[in-house]
């Protein structure tokens, strides 16, 4: 019986000192926690009775992110410029907050299945049906997390595609699809979301061009020059074969002054500058 | 900033400048050199080396830059002697009849010279003469971003002209 009662004993005293330590863990874990302004009850209550200056005073706030941002707390104005590389390794920066076009931003990514239906939409850009001048950009995420190949496999030819990481965090983008539209005359984000199909993608820019045009009284002037770009490089081609003038034609690769501009004594003098300048 | 790099050439874009920095296809003999250009506008896709396509887009306070890398069989000729991409112009540097294609109002200024032992030309396009005195110091800020690095060894030799 005398045996029993120690042995009980024993047992309700090691009891009791695990009860007293988990107590106190538990209390230094709260303690913690209403350091860090996350505690039980109202901490600006007891801001004043922790309220003397100090590194460790009073409650300190700590921010607390699980998953995307929420729509009210994204920043859905602002449309900073992207910079990256191209799928082929050439390096690209759009300002889509510049210039007085829209610029239609579509984050996509390469493995997923609702992408592909986006790519292969804009292997037809004649289908696409976009305001004239919105300018389309393809946003994947960068060489870190995406195979250039790949990319350039699925881009069409001629697609802007702008590979980088931290336009996706810009953007705050929480998923592919995504899509993005930045008025260049605001300079700011007019638009954002996912579409299932581009059409409805479309029909969203369509309706942001009305509404921007119906707050602007004019849109940057194009000059009338007659043909441009590639029309004209074509035609320059033309002017040059009917002159005889072939690929490879020594006339085309001057090795000297004297190729470019005759001999010294049937030219003007030279610039004083050291460096020629030449239009 | 945003930063480009691509084909031994870098730049710290300034505040609304968009760039890109690429080589075109080679074609037969003709070795593809690299080609930077930068505006403060929206670039088309088939812009050509020289602006082509892009410069009747510009608006007043617009600007375009293009630094042009040609073949190495270029270093050291006369064209090219001077030494160092130019980081300061002036706005008497404008004219504006040095213009690959000459339109109303604008005013452009083109530099031959070799930076790093490479052979380049830098042609900068002004939307408005008028204003190159804001527009200029802009150009400024890029030109001071930029750096090139030296020619990679082994690189092909190339028509000296593009």
């Amino acid at each position: 019986m005398i045996a029993l009662t120690v042995v009980l004993g024993v047992v309700v005293a090691l009891v009791t000192v695990l009860v007293a330590g988990l107590l106190r863990s538990h209390a230094d874990i709260l303690k913690a926690l209403h350091d860090l302004g996350a505690g039980v009850g109202d901490p600006v209550g007891d801001t004043t009775a922790s309220s003397t200056p100090g590194p460790s005073a009073g409650p300190q706030s700590v921010p607390l992110t699980m998953g995307p941002a929420l729509a009210a707390d994204r920043d859905s104005t602002s449309a900073p410029t992207l910079a990256g590389v191209t799928p082929t390794g050439d390096a690209l920066a759009v300002a889509p907050a510049r210039g007085g076009a829209l610029t239609l931003l579509a984050f996509l990514s390469t493995g997923c299945a609702s992408c592909a239906g986006f790519w292969e939409s804009f292997r037809r850009p004649e289908q696409l049906d976009l305001p004239v001048g919105t300018r389309l950009v393809v946003v994947t995420k960068g060489p870190e997390r995406e195979i250039p190949g790949e990319v350039a496999a699925l881009a069409a030819p001629g697609l802007s595609v702008l590979m980088s990481s931290d336009a996706w965090t810009d953007y705050e983008v929480p998923g592919s699809p995504f899509f993005v539209l930045v008025d260049g005359t605001s300079g700011r984000r007019v638009g954002e979301g996912v579409a299932n199909q581009f059409r409805q993608v479309a029909e969203l820019v369509r309706r942001a061009e009305v509404d921007a045009a119906a707050f602007t009284l004019g849109t940057r002037p194009g000059r009338d020059v007659g043909i441009d770009g590639p029309a004209r490089e074509s035609a320059n081609d033309r002017e040059l074969l009917d002159a005889g003038i072939r690929p490879g034609d020594p006339s085309l690769y001057p090795t000297s002054l004297d190729d470019l501009y005759g001999p010294p004594d049937a030219r003007m003098p030279a610039a004083p500058h050291p460096m020629r300048r030449a239009g | 900033m945003p930063t480009l790099f691509a084909h031994g050439i870098e730049a710290g874009l300034p505040s609304g400048f968009e760039g890109r920095i690429f080589k075109r296809q080679g074609s037969g003999v003709e070795v593809a050199n690299a080609v930077a250009q930068f505006s403060t506008f929206a670039l088309p896709d088939d812009v050509g080396d020289f602006g082509g396509g892009a410069v009747t887009s510009m608006g007043n306070d617009d600007i375009f830059a293009v630094l042009f890398e040609y073949g190495p069989d270029s270093v050291g000729t006369r064209l090219f002697a001077h030494q160092g991409l130019p980081r300061t112009l002036n706005v008497d540097d404008f004219k504006p009849y040095v213009l690959r294609r000459g339109l109303t109002g604008q005013s452009g200024t083109q530099w031959f010279f070799t930076e790093s032992g490479r052979p380049f030309t830098l042609y900068a396009v002004l939307g408005s003469h008028a204003r190159r005195s804001i527009l200029v110091p802009r150009i400024n800020r890029l030109l001071a971003g930029l750096t090139v690095e030296p020619a990679a060894v082994g690189t092909p030799a190339g028509a000296p002209w593009n």
